[in-house]
């Protein structure tokens, strides 16, 4: 009996596609049964147990954190030693029915100590009561509150109390900096409804002068003149939102501002602020010249994006048209270089930028290659010098406790506005423990 | 005459068949978005409510972090959908942080820095926050419901269960995720498992419901197991616990009164 070779061709196809359909049909069934062993595992799990403890109604927060540095200076002495250790408390309870009371506090001692200030320093951030009616439509604060208005990362031109806030500076990174910021005491009222809200907050005059001793107050950075602000918030849609603000101090004329964010799509976010002001210039302000007032604007605005990689990248513009222009600077340079050194203090002050424009960059990246290391890093370029300060830092957190590394470098020629400051670069070690 | 009779009589026939074939029999499948509406009132009070989040995040099987959070959700005015404050209680460096989220208008707020920060889509999922939304997101709102099949799937507690899979298409533009495989008890109308899925296709999550215990008039899933859909061995078990009704004014869910926010 003869065999048809097409049959056999035929019988060696069946055989092979039979071949391929039991190794796919394997392979998906062996696939299934990962998935669902992985499922499987995964529901032997347990969930920790519940914190019967856990309460945020009378929420007490502690931190310490220590930080040994060394810095390489462009002025004499070439390098230097910097140490600190930092206690900060949060406290807020319900005081009475509709009352909540609020107590942030923070000690700083710092070695060397910052040029006209105690080693020892102290800042109450805040203490206030707050009352609101059942229905939270009606609200009242009195007290020190940090009155912070505005959504751009490195630059707030309507955060319009933040000029005296802090009393320390132990971060270049703007964000991490407003956690030492002070309040400014103030009688404050706000009425809020559906999609918006409107404050009145004043702000008297309690003192004359800043104080750099341990344990002041500090009435006399916060609370130096009366001060008076408005603030409308609209909620247009649900993907943008929009602040309005009116502030006036005295001796000034009313300053308008506008803080403005949008929700553009699943991963970028879009910030802007702007205000307006007549003003004496921010130089002017350093070197105590009076009698003088400019008009000008002040803006920030840049757009966010997040990756599903746990990447966040913003990119931000600033402007202050109170800044000194580079001819000014130029011409200061020229005449005595202990002016910029002023002038940069009195901008670092008032939470100012020091240049007509800047650019910044600022990113975060969590989870970095193993689970609860974090990266953020950010960079400040002012294009009208070509000079820049580059911050990074690497946090391991673990439950209670974080171990972080900071490295910065202020880079630009002689002259500029980060190449002029006193330290060229810096690192630090830093160790901080969270308590109830 | 019989067989004329007969020739009369198959048209009679070849009506009842196609009547029979087009109505369907009392016992079908109930509608799917019949189906998903019941499964969310067994997740939702029909009220606004407070749950203490406990969530313990697992790698290779090992335990890596635990988060406690409150979340105070009440259903939007003028909408079925829920508006949702999160608070952070532990760990301590988190504690009084806040999330909301309104529809797509997400804000976080560290009373640190004062700061309220708003949030897209993508750096909300970044968080543990979002995984809530498992729990309170009324599906039946967002999603359009189909039902792919009955068929038999394990549950959270590994049995077998009879259930009705549906597949869900965001249907609105504040819809977390583009498609969710869904599966429901066809009993109890419990949810018994869900697989998320992003617009690229790729799977976000599977999310099992499970430990049933009465909870505010009705049994409700007091834990939900949730795998990670890029790599498997990330794992979340989020329990949920202290159930209760306080009062939450509308106010409450919106940025300007986050600042003033305090947990009941």
């Amino acid at each position: 009996m003869t065999t048809c070779p097409d049959s056999n061709l035929n019988n060696r196809r069946w055989r092979a596609s039979r071949l391929t359909v039991s190794v796919v049909v394997s392979l998906l069934l062996s696939a299934h049964s990962v998935r669902a062993a992985g499922d499987d595992d995964a529901l032997s799990l347990e969930s920790s147990a519940v914190a019967e403890e856990a309460s945020a109604s009378g929420a007490s927060k502690v931190y310490v954190e220590f930080a040994l540095g060394h810095a390489d200076r462009r002025i004499p002495p070439p390098s230097q030693t910097l140490s600190r250790a930092s206690l900060d408390h949060y406290l807020t309870g319900r005081l009475a029915f509709g009352w909540k009371g609020v107590l942030s506090n923070r000690l700083d001692v710092l070695d060397p100590a910052e040029p006209g200030k105690d080693g020892v320093l102290n800042s109450l951030r805040e203490a206030y009561a707050s009352w609101s009616d059942e229905a939270a439509t009606w609200v009242a604060d009195v007290g020190r509150i940090n009155t912070r208005l505005g959504s751009g990362y490195g630059y707030n031109p309507t955060d319009f109390f933040r000029d005296g806030s802090l009393r320390t500076f132990t971060t270049a990174n703007p964000i991490a900096l407003r956690e030492n910021r002070m309040g400014s005491v103030v009688l404050r009222g706000q009425r809020l409804w559906q999609g918006g809200s409107v404050s009145i907050a004043f702000s008297p005059k309690l003192a004359n002068a800043p104080s750099g001793d341990a344990f002041s107050l500090d009435l006399g950075s916060t609370n130096s003149r009366n001060r008076g602000m408005l603030v409308l918030g609209l909620q247009p849609s649900e993907r943008v939102s929009v602040q309005l603000a009116l502030y006036k101090a005295d001796g000034l004329n009313p300053q308008p501002g506008v803080s403005l964010t949008a929700l553009l799509s699943d991963a970028f976010v879009a910030h802007g602020e702007w205000s307006a002001a007549r003003e004496p210039s921010l130089a002017d302000y350093a070197w105590g010249v009076s009698g003088h007032s400019v008009t000008g604007q002040r803006f920030a605005g840049g757009l966010t994006f997040t990756s599903a990689t746990k990447l966040s990248l913003t990119a931000e513009f600033q402007a202050n048209g109170f800044a000194l222009s580079q001819a000014g600077w130029g011409a200061a340079a020229a005449t005595n270089p202990a002016l910029l050194d002023a002038y940069l203090r009195e901008a670092q002050r008032r939470q100012d930028l020091p240049s007509r424009r800047a650019w910044l960059l600022y990113a975060t990246q969590r989870d970095l290659g193993r689970k609860n290391l974090d990266l953020t890093a950010f960079v400040q370029y002012n294009p009208d010098d070509d000079s820049r300060v580059a911050w990074l830092e690497l946090r391991q957190r673990w439950t209670n406790t974080d171990l972080a590394l900071q490295v910065q470098d202020n880079a630009g020629r002689s002259g500029t506005v980060y190449g002029i400051l006193p330290e060229r670069r810096s690192f630090h070690i830093l160790l901080a423990r969270h308590f109830q | 005459m019989n067989h004329r009779a007969a020739l009369h009589r198959r048209p009679l026939l070849f009506f009842a068949v196609a009547m029979l074939l087009y109505y369907p029999p009392t016992n079908a499948a109930p509608d799917p978005q019949e189906i998903l509406r019941a499964s969310d009132a067994v997740r939702n009070p029909g009220k606004p409510y407070r749950v203490k989040l406990t969530l313990t995040e697992y790698e290779d099987g090992k335990q890596v972090n635990t988060n406690t959070l409150l979340t105070y959700s009440r259903e939007q005015e003028g909408s079925s959908q829920f508006a949702t404050l999160a608070a952070f209680v532990l760990p301590l460096r988190d504690a009084g942080k806040l999330m909301l989220r309104n529809g797509n208008d997400m804000w976080f707020f560290d009373p640190s820095t004062k700061a309220s920060v708003r949030l897209s889509p993508q750096q909300r999922l970044m968080g543990q926050a979002s995984n809530g939304d498992v729990m309170t997101v009324n599906l039946g709102r967002d999603y359009q419901a189909k039902l792919l099949a009955e068929e038999e799937v394990t549950d959270g507690e590994r049995k077998l269960r009879k259930a009705y899979k549906l597949g869900l298409s965001a249907s609105t533009t504040t819809a977390t995720y583009t498609t969710i495989e869904f599966w429901v008890d066809q009993e109890t109308s419990k949810p018994i498992k869900g697989r998320y899925f992003a617009e690229s296709g790729h799977l976000l999550k599977t999310v099992y419901y499970r430990r049933y215990q009465p909870q505010l008039g009705r049994d409700r899933p007091t834990e939900s197991v949730i795998i990670d859909g890029l790599n498997p061995q990330l794992v979340t078990v989020m329990r949920f616990s202290d159930f209760s009704t306080p009062t939450m004014p509308t106010a409450w869910f919106q940025r300007d009164y986050l600042p003033r926010f305090q947990p009941e």
